[in-house]
């Protein structure tokens, strides 16, 4: 199913795939010397930081540009007492009211999708997995796979991603969560998510194909959106240009609340 | 099997058509159709295709501007699918549940 799959994409998956269910450890890529080409850091099964060797960005060049108000001079100034002190960068910043959290959440994000990227693309060596017992992460500083796999997928489509993403913000419900694929290509991998954290990267793709089929055949007779129940879950999905986008709604009534909601909305074909 | 159909048809606000089909063969078993529609036998055909996969879920339910398409799989015979097509109304939950109360009768027979 996603064996045609963009490649960077496809092997940031097979590697998100790859970590044990929550463990702590750090997925290792080195190179015949021996030499370290960068790793993923997992923290209870959750992504907490990449790191590439040829990635050039600091967590430090990202928070600035984040926001305006801090400087390099005052985030190193940090960074050295926190390495001096062995405290943690990000939640130093915040306890300092230095940055908020939803923005130390945006500049880790992205640090680790662009690092991942950067790793993934210049160097295509083995993974190995080595275990140890976790560094104490705030878990609003970790993510998910899903997560993850949707910022290293937008890499290498920022528009296609961004569109996707707010269309994603306009129908996912606070009680919701929701993705969006690519219509075209082998890709089933997610270009944007909110909340599918608790969704497996195996079933996020399984539904991705299956919307993907449905809709397909469901267009040719003037379908706009299709609905299904699942166990325990209702889902809807429906295409607009090059996206498919797919609701998934759980609890009492969910396929009837859903059908209601995907009722009145109106699609953009 | 027929019967069903009608009793469908005298429940469901804004009826269309409705169809037993055979997800195996593609063919329609029985059908009643109250509005002629040009689209009443391709979308039974794409109803038929939709759930033809197995791992497809046992309710489905597609939306076009115009009209609901409401498909349901028997548990007993998991190739036999009830499809109803009626027009959009603003109780689209009672006409899912008046179907799926006519697919588990006929389950229960």
């Amino acid at each position: 199913m996603l064996a045609t799959a963009q490649p960077v994409a496809l092997d940031a998956y097979h590697a998100l795939e790859s970590v044990p269910s929550n463990a702590c450890g750090a997925l290792v890529r080195r190179r015949p010397d021996g030499t370290m080409a960068g790793a993923l850091l997992v923290e209870h099964g959750r992504v907490c930081w990449a790191m590439s060797q040829r990635y050039k960005l600091r967590l430090t060049d990202i928070l600035v540009d984040e926001q305006d108000s801090l400087t390099h001079e005052e985030l190193d100034a940090v960074f050295e007492v926190c390495r001096r002190d062995h405290l943690p960068l990000g939640e130093t910043l915040v306890a300092r009211g230095m940055v908020s959290l939803p923005v130390l959440h945006r500049a880790l994000l992205r640090h680790t999708c662009e690092a991942l990227d950067c790793l993934l693309r210049s160097e295509p060596l083995p993974w190995a997995w080595v275990a140890h017992s976790g560094y104490g992460y705030h878990p609003m500083l970790t993510f998910s796979a899903a997560e993850v796999l949707a910022g290293v997928r937008a890499i290498a489509n920022p528009p296609l991603a961004a569109r996707a993403m707010a269309r994603l913000r306009d129908v996912v419900r606070d009680d919701q969560s929701g993705f969006a694929v690519e219509r075209a290509g082998a890709t089933k991998i997610p270009l944007a998510q909110i909340r599918c954290e608790r969704v497996d990267l195996e079933a996020l793709a399984d539904l991705a194909m299956q919307a993907t089929e449905v809709m397909a055949v469901a267009a040719t007779v003037g379908i706009d959106v299709a609905l299904a129940e699942l166990e325990g879950l209702a889902c809807a999905s429906w295409v607009e240009a090059d996206v498919v986008f797919v609701l998934l709604c759980d609890g009492e009534l969910a396929f009837n609340r859903l059908l209601a909601q995907v009722a009145a909305m109106a699609f953009n074909h | 099997m027929l019967s069903r159909l009608h009793a469908i048809a005298d429940s469901v606000g804004r009826f269309v058509a409705a169809a037993w089909v055979d997800t195996r063969t593609g063919a329609v078993l029985v059908k009643h159709v109250v509005h002629d529609e040009a689209f009443v036998a391709p979308a039974l055909d794409a109803a038929t295709e939709v759930m033809r996969s197995p791992e497809r879920p046992p309710r489905m339910v597609l939306l076009s501007t115009r009209h609901v398409h409401i498909i349901q799989r028997l548990t007993r015979d998991p190739h036999r699918v009830l499809v109803v097509i009626c027009e959009r109304s603003p109780n689209l939950g009672l006409a899912c549940a008046l179907v799926r109360a006519q697919a588990e009768a006929e389950d229960a027979c």
